[in-house]
């Protein structure tokens, strides 16, 4: 009977820096364990993650070897598997390797169906839990406790998105309503003015109480008074003016 | 009397004066306009795509009223100085006509300015960014649009990249999400246009990727137009207000 895999108080976990991409809608991003499974790996082990949904890590039962490992592809019917098959060397305190691991970013083995360990993305949200496998020769030699559930985002349609403006801006009520009213007094004024002066015309009143109101008055010109000439047969003139004339003097 | 006509000279200057301005603001609205109206910052296909181009329609008029006001205003001071009634009254009538359509044209810009919130360009690129078939020429004008925002601004969705992962998108039917949480754009590129690091900008480790949103390189060229358009008009309006004012008591006091 072997003996049951060393229980590690490690737990698996999302990093915790900001990185806007360690959950998405198919992947998720674990920090790497360091050093954690020092003292109980040999160079030729290996460590595995195993995926679950949440509610089925209960009921998770650790392979025997390595061709019992369950498969990505046994994800929907099984609810877990298991994938990222690394060295254990590679989670060793010296080893130099990028702080997170990227569960579900590899899109080739989906689709071209693989048998190898296969790190697709996730076909729903979930929530998973994940823990890690110190699989050796003869079986799980070492495993972590299990995360926390890990959901992944839900992407809700654009429909829902209201494009409506939320609230009217004052700029809008200003220059409508400055430019409203002075449109108006503009008509006003116009309608107003060409109004009195139709009826000025019409009524022929004089309007002249405006101070600017300018009426030049054409001078006319008044020509010097030219003698007015006598009536022929009048010549009634006193004595001495009408002494050229050769006709008979008549009755005035 | 001699005072009655240094009034008259004043007012008659000051309206000369009141003209010289509207025509030399008239030449710079339509100057202004046009520089608008030749989409420099090339948003014109994203604010055609909301179906709500008012702003450049409110341009348009405004290089006509533009041109119609600097023609008035030599009207103007012809018919201010020869004191002519019926110069006067039609630049009048002109005028209040040109005022009118500059109204509509300040109120048309500045209501439409206001319907352009980040959630109308939000709906419009999550709909129609990389739309595949059936794509019609203004979605792939759209695309073009904002493939050329996102690169000239080193900037990524409307409000950031998560706009990608928030909202399911017509990019997200061709792009799966693992390979692509967002397009390749939004990752800081090199020299060749290829990403400086692909899974760092899958993950989002700052650095590798744009992490702000586009939507102030595109609200900031919008709001100077917009703006541009419906405060320098109404401020030509409030002058050309006073002008009309001190013209229609000019011309009612001209003799016949």
């Amino acid at each position: 009977l072997p003996t049951p895999p060393a229980r590690l108080p490690y737990v698996p976990h999302v990093p915790p820096m900001a990185l806007l991409g360690k959950v998405t809608a198919t992947t998720f991003a674990l920090e790497r364990p360091r050093c954690v499974f020092d003292g109980h790996a040999d160079a030729s082990d290996a460590v595995w993650l195993a995926v679950a949904f949440a509610n089925a890590s209960a009921t998770f039962r650790n392979p025997r070897s390595r061709a019992d490992v369950p498969p990505y592809k046994q994800l929907p019917t099984a609810r877990s598997y298991m994938t990222l098959e690394t060295a254990a060397a590679a989670y060793s305190c010296s080893a130099q390797s990028p702080p997170v691991l990227r569960v579900g970013s590899d899109t080739a083995c989906r689709d071209q169906g693989r048998q190898d360990p296969c790190n697709g993305p996730l076909p729903s949200p979930g929530p998973y839990r994940v823990k890690f496998l110190l699989m050796g020769c003869r079986g799980p030699k070492a495993e972590t406790r299990w995360s926390e559930p890990i959901l992944l985002r839900r992407a809700v349609s654009p429909g829902t998105i209201d494009p409506a403006p939320t609230r009217r801006g004052s700029d809008v009520v200003v220059i409508a309503s400055i430019l409203a009213s002075l449109g108006a007094v503009l008509a006003t004024a116009v309608l107003g003015a060409l109004g009195a002066k139709v009826w000025g015309s019409l009524c022929r009143q004089d309007l002249g109480t405006d101070a600017f109101t300018r009426r030049s008055y054409r001078t006319h010109h008044i020509s010097p008074a030219l003698p007015q000439p006598l009536p022929p047969g009048c010549r009634c003139s006193p004595p001495g003016l009408c002494r050229s004339s050769p006709q008979p003097p008549a009755p005035c | 009397m001699a005072k009655s006509d240094d009034y008259v000279h004043i007012l008659q200057g000051l309206l000369v004066f009141g003209n010289v301005v509207i025509g030399m603001c008239g030449i710079a609205l339509t100057a202004e306009c046009i520089y608008f109206v030749s989409n420099p910052h090339g948003l014109y296909p994203l604010l055609k795509a909301t179906e709500n181009n008012d702003i450049y329609a409110a341009a348009w008029i405004g290089i006509f009223v533009g041109l119609a006001l600097f023609a008035l205003s030599i009207l103007g001071i012809i018919g201010v100085i020869k004191a002519s009634r019926t110069l006067l009254l039609v630049y009048i009538i002109l005028m209040l006509i040109t005022f009118a359509f500059e109204m509509a044209s300040c109120i048309t810009a500045a209501t439409h300015r206001d319907s352009l919130t980040p959630s109308v360009f939000l709906k419009q690129m999550l709909e129609r960014y990389q739309k595949s078939e059936p794509a019609s020429n203004s979605d792939k004008e759209l695309t073009k649009t904002w493939d050329e925002l996102m690169l000239q601004n080193h900037c990524c969705g409307v409000l950031g990249p998560s706009d990608w992962q928030e909202y399911t998108s017509a990019f997200r039917l061709t792009h799966n999400d693992a390979d692509y949480p967002w397009p390749r754009k939004c990752c800081v590129l090199d020299a060749q246009g290829l990403p400086v690091n692909l899974d760092g900008c899958k993950l989002g480790v700052p650095g590798y990727y744009n992490s702000n949103g586009c939507y102030g390189a595109i609200s900031g060229p919008v709001n100077t137009h917009a703006w541009g358009v419906a405060w320098f008009g109404f401020a030509i309006l409030c002058w050309t207000f006073c002008v009309l004012l001190g013209t229609m008591f000019y011309w009612s006091g001209i003799e016949y």
